[in-house]
């Protein structure tokens, strides 16, 4: 692989993609009108409602001073589960996704002066986003009580305080996945219409005459949409803070998600392409794997809101992936999820981009 | 400079070219000529490492069209066939573009002035007219200084304005001793550019040569075409035996030799003979792909 060539074709992509106005405005000011007409209908439902399903076994006034002090915390509404239920089975029945259970020897472990450890149990389904908070919630909770129990009141307020802060809010679940969202649009829209274009145009043909290789060009349009999305990244996020005053992090996972995303979408755009040859199809077939990802993918709305078939269709979408990823990496400071999310995108991107290498070609024949 | 053997490209039951032979000598203008369809694009394809043949032989330069491609590309140029370049680039961006992807190129500038673009540098070639594009193929093609250039239809769709602009700049190609392969559908193009013509149809070779070669081989002489002649004139020339018809309202003379012109003038002296007027037609290439396969070249109309 030449670099000169690969330089070559990004200098020329940069120049012509900024003199077209409708690729700065599905590019840059697109994701920011949803953000604002999303932000708009959705602000007046406050914040996002992250019901904990508790089965108090114990009954006790420790389990209810517990509770009490979740509750407390603003980040979660406790919804009792009655003590006779089989848990296992009413999980089951209802989907549940975050249910505590408090021992039926809770209180008499907490009153034991640390003889016995009163050990909750916390029933998380970690592919959910919200599982992030509630483990953080609970956790806190129990650091409180340890804290107290010990004596530690400094460190008890300032636990506390940063808990009852923590609340997310629609824009804080939504913003993520818009950048998502819009890595996959750009890239994969953006790779099948050049192919698509090039190709009717008789560029590729034209192309094909000089020394530049198909990879090298592939190479290129992956670089060029990668620098894409990173601007989408920033101006959504630049937005995010100045106008909503969100607090999101920019750290390594979400910027390896980005990567990773952009890498696999891109050589999505290129396989649909090539194994679609006719512009106008291969347009609609784009649409037709765009569009439900865009809405089964917990972009707009929680997965947890949807019927479990439907769940069970997102968890093949790659990217419910990518969102969940950048929402723990860069709102809910999950990195474990955020790791775990982007190890899926990555595996993903590796095989798209190796097909898209092997199909790439200037030749039609 | 450019040999073919024999080649054969099949696609499935088709045999797009059917066993061509050619031979092309440095600095001539080498036209094939055909009507749509006759496999002139698919044979150049192949010489300009496009297409894969199925069979034969081609040395481009003295380089194995199969196992040297990178040597071929190197020293060639091409303006492919619909030739497009990027739209929102302006003719200059277009052309460093593609001189950027080669180790050894001309500056831009200086095909710029070659075609004539002087005053369209700065322009998107989006907002290039047809004729204004391919005179920017023909300076793509140009960019790594080729010894040998290929025009796959370089004038198609082109009004005849553009089209002999396009002329112009191919003569110029050829004034700097660039071997050049043109394929065309357009009879008078390949007479007016062409040192030597191949004529394609149904993917062979049916005719080669010179322009004058491929007529005088092929050709039947001239007609004496007696526009509106009346019935007095055709009874004249029907009683000298000579070889005439006559065909919408014109009364078409077919002249064998020189005196033959000089016998029909006389004829129609004659006080009771009238027509319009009298206009000698060679025979053309047109003529020739007409006698040879019973068909017409197709959109010459166009012109």
């Amino acid at each position: 692989m030449r670099l000169r060539h690969v330089l070559v074709d990004l200098k020329g992509q940069s120049k012509a993609f900024f003199r077209i106005k409708s690729n700065i405005f599905w590019t840059l000011a697109f994701p920011l009108f949803l953000i604002l007409v999303f932000g708009a209908i959705f602000s007046a439902m406050g914040s996002e409602d992250i019901k904990l399903y508790v089965q108090d076994l114990d009954g006790e006034a420790g389990a209810d001073m517990f509770l009490e002090n979740i509750t407390i915390t603003g980040a979660v509404t406790v919804e009792m589960v009655d003590a006779t239920v089989d848990i296992d089975q009413y999980i089951k029945d209802n989907s549940r996704t975050n249910v505590l259970i408090i021992p039926a020897n809770f209180t008499e472990a907490l009153m034991s002066n640390g003889t016995e450890v009163a050990t909750v149990q916390l029933r998380l389904d970690e592919t959910v986003s919200t599982s992030s908070v509630v483990r953080n919630v609970v956790g806190s909770v129990i650091n409180h009580f340890n804290l107290g129990m010990s004596g530690g009141q400094e460190y008890l307020a300032m636990d506390v305080g940063g808990i009852v802060n923590e609340r997310f809010s629609f824009l804080d679940f939504f913003v993520p996945g818009v950048i998502g969202l819009t890595v996959m649009t750009t890239c994969v829209f953006g790779v099948q219409a050049t192919v698509s274009r090039f190709r009717a145009a008789g560029i590729f043909r034209k192309l094909a005459t000089t020394p530049m290789t198909p990879f090298e060009w592939l190479v290129s349009r992956m670089i060029w949409f990668l620098f894409i999305s990173f601007l989408t990244l920033a101006v959504v996020m630049v937005f995010g803070i100045l106008v909503f005053g969100m607090s999101m992090t920019l750290n390594l996972p979400s910027l390896l998600m980005v990567i990773a995303a952009s890498a696999m979408f891109s050589a999505l755009g290129m396989i649909i392409a090539r194994f679609v040859k006719n512009e106008e199809t291969a347009n609609m077939a784009s649409n037709a794997i765009i569009f439900p990802m865009m809405f089964l993918s917990g972009t707009f709305f929680q997965l947890e809101m949807m019927p479990d078939y439907m769940q069970d269709i997102a968890s093949v979408l790659p990217l419910t992936y990518v969102s969940q990823g950048l929402r723990d990496a860069m709102v809910y400071g999950n990195l474990e999820g955020a790791y775990t999310n982007l190890m899926v995108v990555a595996v993903i991107a590796v095989i798209f981009v190796a097909v898209a290498v092997l199909v790439t070609k200037w030749e039609e024949e | 400079m450019i040999e073919v053997r024999d080649l054969v490209k099949t696609y499935g039951e088709l045999r797009a070219v059917n066993g061509i032979d050619l031979d092309v000598r440095a600095g001539e203008v080498y036209s094939i000529l055909g009507p749509n369809g006759a496999g002139k694009t698919t044979s150049v394809e192949i010489m300009e490492c496009l297409r894969i043949k199925t069979s034969g032989e081609v040395r481009i330069l003295g380089f194995d069209i199969e196992k040297e491609q990178k040597e071929i590309r190197k020293r060639i140029g091409v303006l492919p066939q619909s030739f497009n370049a990027f739209d929102y680039l302006t003719v200059k961006e277009n052309i460093d573009y593609f001189g950027a992807l080669f180790d050894e190129r001309i500056p831009s500038n200086e095909l710029i002035d070659a075609v004539q673009l002087q005053d369209k540098r700065n322009v998107w070639f989006k907002n290039l007219s047809g004729g204004l594009k391919q005179r920017v193929g023909v300076a793509i093609s140009m960019v790594n200084d080729p010894e040998v250039v290929f025009l796959d239809e370089p004038t198609t769709g082109l009004d005849p304005k553009a089209r002999r602009e396009v002329w112009e700049v191919i003569r110029g190609l050829k004034s700097q001793n660039k071997t050049i392969i043109l394929t065309t559908h357009y009879m008078e193009e390949a007479e007016v550019l062409s040192d030597h013509v191949a004529i394609m149809d149904d993917g062979k070779f049916i005719a080669m040569g010179t322009p004058r070669e491929i007529i005088d081989r092929y050709g039947s002489g001239s007609t004496s075409v007696v526009k509106a002649a009346n019935d007095a004139a055709v009874n004249v020339v029907k009683a000298s035996g000579m070889d005439h018809e006559v065909k919408d309202g014109d009364l078409l003379v077919k002249l064998e030799d020189n005196k033959s012109l000089t016998r029909l003038v006389g004829m129609l002296s004659s006080p009771d003979v009238a027509y319009n007027e009298m206009l000698i037609k060679g025979t053309t290439l047109e003529d020739v792909f007409l006698k040879l396969t019973g068909k017409k070249l197709a959109s010459e109309v166009e012109q």
